[in-house]
Order: structure tokens, then C-alpha cells, then sequence
């Protein structure tokens, strides 16, 4: 059904699904289960090929649009985008002389080999100590309102310095940091060059890996061709996955837009003692235990997931919400029961994996002596 | 006395003019989004803080020296905050903080 210009098929169950979801789904969500639902009653277990008319969609068409890449990456106007800076950047991003044992960089836990994550459930700190949150991906953190899990920094610049100087993980004081990249002779024109106003400074510093961290932003992926046009980026099952997505497993409630977040708070229902944004909003009852609803980009590459690793694949992710987790008063009103058939959860996670791109290799910068 | 009455019959004569002076402006909050993203009010002005969204927001600001947190607000509720310092001020939601207003606050 997905495909308007050529004749595609859908499956009964997907299309019986869609339509229990009329009631429950707003806006251009509904439009979609209106489509599909056209015709169709037949068994919900049976599939079936279905022919469609080739007549363009302006309902799917509109839908899609919302998924759309942006042309260009966001650089706020007090830290433009410059070559240099990026230059400087991607250095002190890579370089673990920014870590009190000198072992530990920016990239140890935003490993580009893990998709800009680490890989593990938590995070690894200073002396080799586990973190209490996982690390998240920094993956089109350019287009980010808010960071961190519990949303702490305001902005990547302020958020850049957090981890250095912070003691459980690179424990390094920024008074230390400045007279340590002062005693490496090739810093000194790097920054001259990126900041001649400014030298070597925690300023500059956290604007140069700032800018260096909004260029590293998520490749195109089978998703993005579907949205394009290309009928043939994805499967029917991931076509499925997609309406559900938008309808019955109610996931763009959260995991809207085109890098699928809302950058908002949300409490999932995870049994967990933290509490997350709760921390900093303690009066308000629905910021109990929520945490900052990631992007979901590159997904497929960045499990475990979940702010604290428990959740080991895309799968048992989908299981979770299907569940609808902890019942509590801070659980957000859109996370309940979705009763799932396991081909709908089969079609959300093929879905998910369209959006995963192939990044390639990044290579690792030259670092200063 | 005399003095002190004065004094303070002057303090409250200065208080209400500048109370006259003071402006009361309304922003509302709709769609997850404040109703204007830019405005500019003088130094003492009050901002009224109206949501009418069907979900619970938090008004806040962290910039350094004009903080301020005006806690959980309920759906149809109103909350407001003066603003005594001038200065470019970064407002958002709490919870939604794609919703951003950047309040100018002029002497």
C-alpha cells in the first residue's frame, strides 16, 4: 500500500492492525490506516497480495515528509562552523592526554567503530570504574535541544567540558587540562588558528570539540531512499513496521520527526531506582524517572539500549514496549499495552533496521606532540 | 518619626509609580510551543505564563544571574515571573525543551 507508484503488496495482518487503530491515532496517522484499511477484511493471520491503484498518495506522501532529511547541519551563531575548528576538534576528541591517566578520550565512550557510542550497558570512567548510565551515541547531536540523559546541559558546548573535568570519568581539573595542552608545542597553532582571539581556553576548547561533534551526523540510509522514492530501500515487512510505528505502537508519540525524537522527557516504565530528570524537576510527578528520548539513527549498531544498557536488542526493545513496563504514577500516559502480534514486532524491528546507514570508516586524526 | 513617615510615605509613592510603569504581557503555550519565540519587555515587567496544551509544563531559565524554575503547571493554569535584571534571557520548557523563547529585557 506503501508504494504508490507500483503495484506493492501488504499483509492482512498489517492492514487489520491499522485499522484498530482508527480510533486511537490522530492526524496524518489516521490518513494512513484509512488507506490501508480500504477493501480489506480478510483473515488477520493470512497474507495477502494486494494491488493498488498507481495513483499518488497525498496522505503518505505528507507523512513522509515529516521524516525528511534536513539539507543542512544547524551551527549556532555564537560557534559558527569553521574548517579549523573542526580541525582542532576531532584532535581533542581523540586524544586521551584529556583524561586525568591520560587512557581515556571523548571517543572511548563515543567510539566511532560503535556507532558513537561504546557498545557496553554503562559507561566506563576513571580507573576503569563503570559509569551509572550508558553512553549515548553522539550521532546528529547538531540537531539536539538538550543533553545528556537527564537533560543537565544546555548545550554541547557546555555539555563538552562536563565529562574532562567531571571525577568519575576522565577526572581531569580544566585548570590541568589548559597548562597540559600548553606543554604540547603542535596545540599552540591549532588554536591560534581556530580561536586567535581566545588561544588555548576552556572556551575554546569546548567549541572546538562542539563543532567537531555536529559534523558527525547519520548517513542515508534504506529509510531515507523509501522516503525518497525508491520503493524497492525496503521490505514490505519494514513498510508494515512503518505504519505501525506510526500508529498502533504508538512510537512517534516520543520518536518523532526525522532523527526520531522529540528531545523531550519521558518516563518508559523501566525498574529503575534512577530518577533521571526527576533530579532537577523534583515537584513535577511525570519527570520521575525520565530520561531524554534518544534518536533513533543508526539504531541498529547502538545496543544495548536504554539509559542504563538493560535492554540487550532491537527486539526485546520492542518487547518492552509491548509490555507496557512499571506501572507508576511518573509513567508517561503513552506507554502502555500495545498488544503486539509477534509479525507486527517482527515488522517494527525491520523497520528500525532501515535506519541504519552504512557511515564508513572515520579515520583517526594525527595527534599533536 | 516625622522623617521616617516621610521616608516611607516617599517609598510608597515611588513603589506605586513604578508599579504603573511595570507592563504585564502573556505568553501561552499551545502545541508544545510558546506563543511568540522572541520578545522584548522592560526591566520590571511581568510575564504571564498560560498553558493551554493538555499536558503539564515547567517554565524555567537557567542563564546565569536571571535563573528561575516556575515548577510543574498544570493544564489551564497560569504562572507568572518579573523579570528585574536586563539581559538576553534563554526560556524554555522543562520537559519539552524544543519549546524556546528568547526574552530581551531592556532598561
Amino acid at each position: 500500500m506503501f508504494d504508490a507508484q507500483n503495484c506493492r503488496r501488504l499483509t492482512h495482518r498489517a492492514a487489520a492492525s491499522h485499522g484498530l487503530c482508527l480510533a486511537a491515532v490522530a492526524g496524518a496517522a489516521v490518513a494512513i490506516a484509512t488507506v490501508v484499511t480500504n477493501g480489506f477484511a480478510a483473515p488477520a493471520d493470512r497474507p495477502l497480495v494486494v494491488a493498488v491503484a498507481s495513483v499518488p498518495d497525498p496522505t503518505i506522501m505528507s507523512l513522509k515528509e515529516k521524516y525528511r532529511r534536513p539539507a543542512a547541519i544547524p551551527f549556532p551563531k555564537d560557534n559558527p562552523y569553521t574548517a579549523t575548528k573542526v580541525d582542532l576538534g576531532k584532535k581533542l576528541f581523540f586524544d586521551t592526554r584529556l583524561s586525568a591517566a591520560n587512557v581515556l578520550s571523548c571517543a572511548s565512550c563515543h567510539n566511532p567503530a560503535y556507532s558513537w557510542g561504546d557498545g557496553q550497558p554503562r559507561g566506563i570512567g576513571h580507573g576503569m570504574k563503570p559509569l551509572g548510565r550508558r553512553s549515548p551515541s553522539i550521532v546528529n547531536a547538531a540537531y539536539g535541544e538538550i543533553f545528556m540523559w537527564d537533560g543537565r546541559a544546555a548545550s554541547l558546548e557546555e555539555q563538552a567540558l562536563g565529562p574532562i573535568k567531571t571525577d568519575v570519568e576522565m577526572n581531569l581539573p580544566i585548570d590541568q587540562l589548559i597548562e597540559r595542552l600548553k606543554g604540547i608545542p603542535e596545540y599552540g597553532p591549532l588554536f591560534q588558528a581556530a580561536f586567535p582571539r581566545e588561544g588555548i581556553a576552556p572556551g575554546a576548547i569546548a567549541k572546538a570539540i562542539a563543532t567537531y561533534e555536529r559534523t558527525v551526523v547519520s548517513g542515508r540510509a534504506p529509510f531515507d531512499a523509501w522516503i525518497n522514492g525508491d520503493e524497492k530501500a525496503i521490505s514490505d515487512s519494514a513498510k508494515n513496521g512503518f505504519a505501525l510505528f506510526n500508529t498502533k505502537a504508538r512510537c512517534t508519540a516520543c520518536h518523532s520527526g526525522w532523527n526520531f525524537t522529540d528531545d523531550s522527557f519521558h518516563d518508559i516504565g523501566l525498574r529503575d531506582e534512577d530518577i533521571g530528570r526527576g533530579k532537577f524537576l523534583p515537584d513535577v510527578p511525570k519527570m520521575q524517572h525520565a530520561f531524554k528520548t534518544p534518536g533513533l539513527r543508526e539504531v541498529a549498531r547502538r545496543g544495548p539500549y536504554m539509559h542504563d544498557g538493560s535492554v540487550p536488542t532491537l527486539k526485546a526493545v520492542v518487547d518492552l514496549y509491548d509490555q507496557g513496563g512499571v506501572d507508576r504514577p511518573s509513567r508517561s500516559e503513552d506507554i502502555k499495552p500495545l498488544k503486539l502480534t509477534d509479525q507486527e514486532k517482527m515488522d517494527l524491528v525491520s523497520f528500525l533496521n532501515t535506519l541504519t546507514s552504512d557511515m564508513g570508516p572515520t579515520t583517526i586524526p594525527i595527534l599533536p606532540r | 518619626m516625622k522623617a521616617i513617615i516621610a521616608a516611607l510615605a516617599a517609598g510608597c509613592i515611588c513603589g506605586g509609580v513604578l508599579a504603573a510603569f511595570a507592563a504585564e504581557q502573556t505568553v501561552t503555550q499551545k502545541g508544545k510551543a510558546f506563543s511568540q519565540t522572541a520578545m522584548t519587555i522592560k526591566k520590571g515587567d511581568t510575564l504571564v505564563f498560560q498553558n493551554d496544551d493538555d499536558v503539564v509544563h515547567n517554565v524555567m531559565s537557567s542563564v546565569p544571574g536571571s535563573e528561575f524554575n516556575l515548577g510543574a503547571q498544570q493544564p489551564g493554569s497560569k504562572v507568572s515571573q518579573a523579570f528585574s535584571k536586563s539581559g538576553e534571557i534563554s526560556v524554555i520548557c522543562a520537559i519539552h525543551p524544543r519549546m524556546k523563547l528568547t526574552l530581551t529585557v531592556v532598561d
